[in-house]
């Protein structure tokens, strides 16, 4: 019983930092319709930015904070000055710039590889959230918790963003019909650069906040990515709260197959996307509209 | 939804534009193609023979990608999982169950047809980026399947892989020279059978649907099964690959399985010009020679790798053949 309230927690933590990166992923794909197979690259950008921090300044706060801004960055310059370009030209289709970032995920794995090398980092818990807490008979460790509930808040706040506020009443607007939005005089491009940039920022945050937990190497966002695409197919691509119901499937089955059928332990989420796309091709939660 | 930002519909079926390349372009480039490949052995040296049986194993991978990718509009990021069964395959069929390899082939492209179509099924269900999403978590699922089986070695892979016994005809295919022949001939049959494929009515139907799906549905086939049929067929070409290249190292691994590899088969095809018929064996040409430079010169093989692929995606859409195809309209 103890065993299975451990995984249950531990299928939790997994599933808020899966959702950080799907959140980003499907929000790119419902409002620009781009599918960034580079996610993964923004979320290694952002833990190796993030251990850079904490090694010169020692403090897991600092890279928490600083260790995002290279991955917004570099998605706001790759949505403005690259996708962007590429998409009013006209010339390519929303596959050709899957394929694009295809490269970009290796090129990015290539490049830390390059600077790095292909040694295993950590980033130390931070001093405060060391240590166990007890609870319902067992105990659990604090930093595991913090993940939840970071999870969870950056999960409401992105529901009161897009649904409550004046942004997010334009990115709505921006999705339905651009030309109005442009005619009202906001900039779309740059509104969904910055989207963009979220994304990876938010991507990139996962990153640094699972360098307690996980290891940082080359290939850190390569095997995640993966696992994030199936939540986002589950979860309907482009539906906001859907990739939250399924980051916590996708987490659930992941953590349940390691911890009581090993042997199915990477197969056992592509199972379930399969048995959803028997089911429900569009997704588990994918709705008539595709509005973030 | 604005046309500015996203140049077709969610979910429309990508097209990948046919490029119509003189008959006579063609005809020369076979003629000099033929003579070529046949007096190679006794031209170069052993170092540009194996660059050539790379190319040509490549080129089949490619081939069975791009009937599914450009000729049916269905881009997959999971052709890999069948290449890695051909291997695979082969590889339990002689080396487990002890049967010959002349059995063991026919097996495993029946196994693959049968995979394939099952898998087909559903993921052509989807279109689009799920497809390819799909096709991704395929191919990861067998990969995972790969590195955790014991029997097969888990992530060591499997050696000792038989090459075909040609004692018959008085050679042995150990020799690189011969191991070459017996590619090329793969190579002659796999792009004979698929010209057929391509040129038959089942080939336009396909086109057809790529073009435009619900037109096809409109009139009256059953695109569904056509598209599987499609699927199937690819893989077995990949399986075909897949075989050779496990004969080739005498060894298949997981890693023949990874997406990277069907990352580049669909890099290949763009290289080469997708829909062409020559297309993918130009685009594993150009994409093995590069590769063999970039691995003399650095050993960031990843960083190229992807560079180049975002380089070929943004700039150089048509392919080789179709940039050749393109001079060859302007001089006249």
């Amino acid at each position: 019983m103890q065993y299975f309230l451990i995984q249950v927690l531990n299928g939790v933590q997994l599933s808020m930092l899966v959702f950080l990166l799907a959140v980003g992923l499907t929000l790119i794909f419902g409002l620009m319709n781009i599918l960034n197979l580079a996610h993964g690259a923004f979320f290694t950008m952002g833990a190796y930015f993030g251990l850079v921090v904490a090694n010169r300044t020692g403090s897991f706060w600092l890279a928490l904070l600083i260790g995002p801004l290279l991955p917004f960055a570099a998605g706001f310059v790759l949505q403005f000055f690259i996708l962007q370009p590429l998409a009013q030209r006209g010339r390519s289709t929303h596959l050709d710039l899957a394929l694009l970032t295809f490269g970009l995920l290796f090129a990015t794995a290539g490049a830390v590889e390059y600077i790095f090398g292909s040694a295993f980092h950590s980033i130390a818990t931070p001093e405060i959230l060391n240590g166990r807490i007890a609870l319902l008979g067992i105990e659990y460790p604090l930093y595991r918790l913090f993940v939840i509930a970071v999870g969870i808040a950056i999960a409401l706040a992105l529901v009161l963003v897009i649904d409550r506020t004046l942004i997010g009443a334009t990115l709505r607007a921006g999705v339905d019909n651009r030309e109005m939005v442009t005619a009202l005089g906001i900039n779309i491009n740059v509104l969904f650069a910055l989207v963009f940039g979220l994304g990876s920022a938010l991507a990139g945050f996962a990153g640094v906040i699972s360098a307690p937990v996980m290891s940082i190497y080359s290939n850190m966002g390569i095997g995640i990515v993966v696992t994030t695409f199936v939540v986002v197919v589950v979860g309907g691509l482009g539906n906001l709260r859907g990739s939250f119901y399924a980051s916590l499937i996708v987490g659930m089955t992941d953590t349940f197959a390691q911890a009581f059928v090993p042997e199915a332990e990477l197969f056992a989420v592509y199972a379930l996307l399969i048995v959803v796309m028997i089911f429900r091709p569009q997704g588990l939660f994918g709705a008539v509209g595709r509005v973030a | 939804m604005s046309t500015e930002v996203t140049c077709s519909e969610p979910g429309a079926v990508p097209k990948l534009s046919a490029i119509p390349v003189s008959r006579r372009f063609h005809a020369i480039l076979l003629v000099a193609l033929a003579a070529g490949l046949c007096a190679l052995p006794s031209v170069v040296s052993g170092y540009a023979m194996t660059l050539a049986v790379e190319i040509m194993i490549a080129g089949i991978f490619t081939s069975g990608i791009n009937l599914l990718t450009g000729y049916t509009g269905l881009v997959s990021l999971g052709q890999a999982m069948f290449f890695g069964l051909g291997g695979y395959g082969i590889a339990i069929g002689t080396a487990l169950l002890g049967w010959p390899l002349w059995a063991s082939v026919p097996v495993t492209l029946v196994v693959v047809a049968a995979t394939a179509s099952a898998i087909g099924a559903i993921c052509t269900r989807t279109r689009g980026v799920e497809f390819l999403l799909i096709t991704l978590a395929f191919s990861q699922m067998f990969y995972g399947a790969a590195v955790k089986l014991r029997w097969t070695n888990g992530s060591d892979g499997m050696t000792g892989i038989p090459r075909p016994d040609l004692s018959l005809l008085g050679v042995s295919a150990d020799s690189p020279v011969t191991f070459y022949y017996y590619v090329l001939a793969v190579s002659v049959l796999a792009l004979l059978l698929l010209w057929r494929v391509v040129n038959s009515p089942f080939g336009s139907i396909l086109v057809g649907i790529r073009e435009n799906e619900r037109r096809m549905m409109s009139m009256g086939y059953a695109v569904a099964n056509y598209k599987i049929g499609s699927f199937a067929l690819a893989a077995m070409v990949c399986a075909v690959a897949g075989i050779l290249q496990a004969q080739y190292t005498y060894f298949v691994s997981p890693d023949s399985m990874s997406w990277q590899m069907s990352g580049e088969g669909v890099l290949m095809v763009i290289i080469g010009g997708a829909s062409v018929i020559f297309g993918p064996f130009v685009g594993a040409a150009v994409f093995v020679v590069v590769k063999q430079a970039l691995s003399l010169i650095t050993e960031e093989y990843n960083l190229f790798f992807g560079i180049f692929f975002m380089l070929v995606v943004a700039f150089f859409r048509g392919g080789v053949l179709g940039a050749v195809n393109t001079l060859i309209g302007k001089r006249r």
